[in-house]
């Protein structure tokens, strides 16, 4: 499986931009200087350290209000109208090329009823190993789901532990809107994303309005930050030969990322 | 006139040639006409036979046309007589059917005179014979043969009292099997059940029949959940009561099933289990249902949770929110009863998919329509009542679980012990058996997804709450006993103050780093052992997982397996504490004992030297006391790791003093023993080449000890002799320089 060769339209080689740049926290615009280095010393070479680049994304929300239906379209181009609920936790696996250099996108897909609450939390909880990102998915046409979106956000915060995930606020069901319906469902979505300090999405699993497009936005993101602590975890120790200081390493220890 | 001449004698040339053509000609023309002429008489006799074979082709052509008429006319008369048997079979077929319309006329006469004997002498097998013989009949071929016949009347009117009969009969069986019922008369009922599908009432039978079972179903659970209630607290299965009540309901439900599906498949057919059991499934949810709450109620499940997640949020908030908390131990009894519970719902369900699943199969032909039957059947099953309860009870094992393994690793690390005969402390083994008692125990549950739940669990507690223990262990340091003095004295101080100059205070704290280290080591070996067991447990448990299960399961298991890479950093951590507090104040010391020696030597200092003590003993001696006194305490593994940080420290050190040395030739030599006697020192005390690290030194040595300055061209170049360097140009010369009896100019010319 995983030596396919990715697809064009997962191949990367520009940063993606937020879908508004008011309605995100994340101010980063283009890849660090480190990783383009380090993306381009690695294009020279041959591949020599294949080791597998993965971020975890969990989707989260309430009882249908999509959250099934954007992996499906995201993974599988497919839309099905009829509901079936996710019993427990489904898991897809997407390869992205990003400036050359693979990458991997875990995508676990919750159920919204509570007695699969606990199932869910498990994985936010382990989920320091990777860079790990949330998305709260609500439903555009429905205010209320609008509203639990900070519930979820607690219940993902208080579970997460002291890692910061990045977290996604994504609105679905926008053909279902138009015109003035839609533009005041936003006005709210992106007060509540901007309160959570989240990045707001709206999206479309029926057309796939926005959908490739927010997958594309989390895996660049993530995959800057993954070489990144890379880079600092993988600098050569000097061995000096004054007393070793310990400082430099401590902020190591901390770093979040420890697989990638 | 030569041309001419020339010309006649050609001309008379060729006239030759051509009268000689002429004659092979004319030679050939008379053979040809001999031939004829031989051939002649045969000729003859040829045409006087044939002149008389020509009154007979005529009679063979007259007859031929004879033939000809013939065949025409059998065709013809064949066709005609296939025509006739064409019609002899139709008419045959009209006459069977026609026999077959008497016969159902006169089963319908004699069905109708029996139906009604038979109700009044309550035969009813007999009469619904007869009904069921009455409606296996085409109706409307019924009424049409009906009204050719002459008495039109009679058999319309048998046909009237059969329909009538039938209505009867329907009511007095519907009746009889719910007095049955209420009399609970096991054979009537049964017999009955076997009357209905003649009626053709496959649907009010299998509903009827159900609706029974149901009742006793519903009858039994109820008894079996009043004795569970009832049973005393002494009771050594009142642990788990519960999952006794629910085995025994699934046991019923799952025998009543078996028992009642060949009797349904004989007399209704295949392919209407399912119907069946849509309706004990009602009758199941039910009385699941209550078992569940009376269970909750029992257990008083609800309280527990609630003070779980209030000393979950006081953790979060304090440290010290040391309220009331529940004690794993307790809680332990009350997990396995879940697993059970839900192990055995799990077994259930499985049961009754295989069951349906396989009567759907063989009942409905039609792939579509078999498909469809299985969807909505996986459907209703999928939202019934059981199914939601089981997700229920997984998520209150894994809140339950969660806690249990927290709490027991928790007091794991409290109750920590060292046992002086092992490098690790009760607190891995401890640790490692919580973790992998509570992985088999979701593993019995028999729920993939209750499996990565706990495996992450696992993950998060080992990673975080574990590994935090381990490294703040090692925070502390090793006390290394070789401080300098006014870090001595303030310690002194301080100690005398609080009154506790205990001397073993350090050594405590050098055994507890110690231990940290070594567990943290054995941890990375446990992860790896764990992970490996696990995967093959859960295979074995779950057969039937597919690709995409398979890979959820291994990314969870991915997950707990980088916890080495954690516990790595961290054993990396403490050897980096180890070399700064024990390696470096000692080692320095003992190596910069090489400045005490002069290393010019003449032959004389030199046997000197040699029979003394040399610095390569003293220190390989200092050495192997430090060594030995971490051999026996650290794990192998630690071992290695903390050799390799002593070698790096020497080969450094030693570096360094030697560019603060001058030598001579003899005094080369004696470095360069020295150096191969410590590196093979270092590499017998461990398991793990060294060699790598003293590349350096031993290079060095070399050029200490070569005989003239040119012989550096043997080493150096890209010619087969030489080596691979680890030393640049300019320190390899510096080293040069180093030599006495070398002239710095030649060594400056060198081109390297």
């Amino acid at each position: 499986m995983l030596n396919d060769v990715t697809p064009k339209n997962r191949q990367l080689t520009n940063f993606v931009k937020p879908y508004e740049i008011f309605s995100t926290p994340y101010y980063k615009l283009d890849f660090s200087e480190i990783t383009k280095t380090f993306c381009e010393s690695r294009n020279c070479k041959a591949d020599s350290t294949s080791s597998l680049r993965v971020c975890k994304v969990i989707i989260v929300g309430d009882v249908s209000v999509g959250k099934t239906s954007i992996v499906n379209r995201f993974c599988r181009k497919m839309f099905d109208t009829s509901y079936k609920a996710t019993i427990g936790v489904d898991f897809e696996m997407e390869r992205f090329s990003i400036l050359g250099i693979p990458y991997n996108l875990q995508i676990w897909d919750t159920a919204g009823q509570e007695r699969f609450r606990s199932i869910a939390q498990s994985y936010y909880r382990n989920s320091h190993v990777f860079i790990a990102v949330v998305i709260i998915v609500f439903d555009l046409s429905k205010p209320d789901t609008l509203l639990n979106t900070r519930k979820w956000f607690f219940d993902a915060m208080n579970t997460c532990g002291d890692m910061l995930p990045y977290v996604f606020v994504v609105g679905t069901k926008k053909d279902l809107l138009g015109g003035f319906a839609y533009k005041t469902a936003e006005l709210n979505a992106v007060n509540v994303a901007k309160s959570l300090n989240a990045e707001y999405w709206p999206v479309s699993s029926k057309n796939g309005e926005n959908i490739d497009l927010l997958f594309a936005r989390i895996a660049a993101l993530t995959f800057d930050d993954c070489i990144k602590n890379e880079k600092a975890r993988s600098r050569p120790i000097t061995i000096s030969n004054d007393i070793v200081s310990f400082k430099g390493r401590k902020g190591v220890y901390n770093s979040k990322c420890v697989n990638c | 006139m030569p041309a001419k001449e020339k010309s006649l004698e050609e001309m008379q040339e060729d006239i030759l040639a051509q009268l000689q053509q002429l004659k092979i000609e004319e030679e050939l023309l008379q053979d040809e006409m001999n031939n004829i002429l031989t051939q002649a008489p045969f000729l003859n006799e040829k045409i006087k036979n044939l002149k008389k074979l020509l009154p007979s082709l005529k009679i063979i052509e007259n007859e031929a046309v004879d033939l000809v008429h013939t065949i025409n006319d059998i065709s013809e008369s064949s066709e005609q007589i296939s025509g006739k048997i064409r019609a002899l079979d139709s008419a045959r077929s009209r006459v069977d059917e026609c026999q077959g319309r008497v016969c159902d006329l006169i089963d319908l006469e004699i069905c109708s005179q029996g139906v009604q004997t038979a109700i009044l002498d309550a035969d009813y097998e007999k009469g619904a014979a007869h009904v069921h013989r009455f409606l296996s009949m085409d109706q409307f071929l019924l009424q049409k043969t009906a009204t050719d016949v002459e008495n039109v009347s009679n058999t319309l009117k048998s046909v009237r009292t059969l329909e009538d009969a039938a209505s009867q009969l329907r009511s007095i069986v519907e009746h009889k099997f719910t007095e049955a019922v209420r009399n609970e008369d096991l054979v009537s009922i049964e017999r009955f059940f076997k009357i209905f599908p003649l009626l053709g009432m496959h649907d009010v039978g299998i509903k009827e029949f159900c609706m029974y079972l149901r009742g006793k179903v519903a009858f039994a659970a109820e008894k079996n959940l009043k004795t569970a209630i009832t049973t005393p607290l002494s009771d050594k299965r009142q642990s788990v009561i519960f999952a006794d009540t629910l085995t025994l309901l699934f046991e019923g439900l799952a025998k009543v099933v078996d028992v009642h599906q060949p009797l349904v498949e004989t007399y209704y057919g295949p392919g209407r289990l399912f119907t069946a059991v849509n309706i004990l499934q009602k009758e199941c949810d039910i009385q699941v249902r209550r078992i569940f709450n009376e269970w909750m109620k029992s257990r008083q499940i609800t309280t527990k949770m609630q003070q779980i997640n209030e000393t979950n949020k006081m953790s979060a908030n304090s440290s010290f929110g040391k309220l009331e908390r529940i004690d794993p131990k307790d809680l332990d009894i009350l997990i396995g009863e879940i697993t059970l519970m839900h192990y055995r719902s799990e077994l259930y369900v499985r049961f009754i998919h295989r069951k349906v699943l396989a009567d759907i199969d063989v009942g409905i032909p039609d792939v579509k329509n078999r498909d469809d039957a299985m969807n909505s059947f996986s459907n209703s099953m999928k939202c019934s009542e059981l199914a939601q309860l089981k997700h229920e009870l997984l998520s209150h094992y894994l809140r339950l679980e969660q806690y249990f393994m927290e709490e027991s690793i928790n007091k794991a690390v409290a109750m920590d012990f060292v046992d002086s005969a092992q490098q690790t402390s009760s607190m891995v083994d401890d640790t490692f058996f919580i973790v992998k008692k509570c992985i088999r125990r979701s593993i019995s549950t028999g729920n993939l997804d209750g499996i990565c739940a706990i495996i992450n669990t696992a993950c998060g507690v080992l990673e975080n709450d574990f590994c935090d223990v381990l490294r703040s262990k090692l925070k502390q340091g090793y006390p290394s006993g070789y401080l300098d003095l006014t870090q001595a004295y303030n310690v002194l101080q301080s100690s005398i103050q609080q009154g506790r100059l205990q001397s073993g205070d350090t050594e405590q704290s050098r055994t507890a780093f110690i231990v940290a280290l070594n567990n943290a080591d054995s941890c990375t070996e446990y992860v790896d052992a764990l992970c490996e067991s696990v995967l093959k447990e859960i295979e074995q448990a779950l057969p039937g997982m597919n690709a995409n299960e398979h890979g959820k399961l291994e990314s969870c298991l991915s997950g707990l397996s980088s916890v080495t890479s954690n516990l790595k950093d961290i054993i990396d951590y403490g050897i980096q504490q180890l070399r700064s507090s024990v390696i470096k104040p000692r080692v320095n010391p003992w190596v910069d004992a090489f400045l005490n020696i002069s290393h010019q030597f003449t032959e004389e200092e030199l046997s000197v030297y040699e029979a003394g003590e040399t610095f390569v003993q003293t220190l390989i001696m200092n050495l192997e006391s430090l060594l030995s006194s971490f051999r026996d305490v650290l794990t192998e593994s630690n071992f290695d790791a903390f050799v390799s940080a002593l070698t790096t420290e020497v080969t450094q050190r030693l570096e360094k003093v030697i560019l603060k040395s001058s030598f001579n030739g003899l005094g080369g030599l004696i470095l360069d023993k020295e150096v191969r006697s410590l590196a093979s020192y270092i590499t017998a005390a461990t398991s793990w080449s060294v060699r790598d690290k003293f590349a350096r030194l031993t290079q060095i040595a070399t050029v200490l000890n070569l005989e003239q300055v040119s012989e550096i061209t043997d080493y150096w170049g890209s010619h087969d002799g030489a080596l691979t360097w680890r030393l640049t140009p300019s320190e390899l010369k510096s080293f040069m320089l180093l030599r006495t009896d070398f002239k710095s100019e030649d060594v400056k010319r060198l081109k390297l």
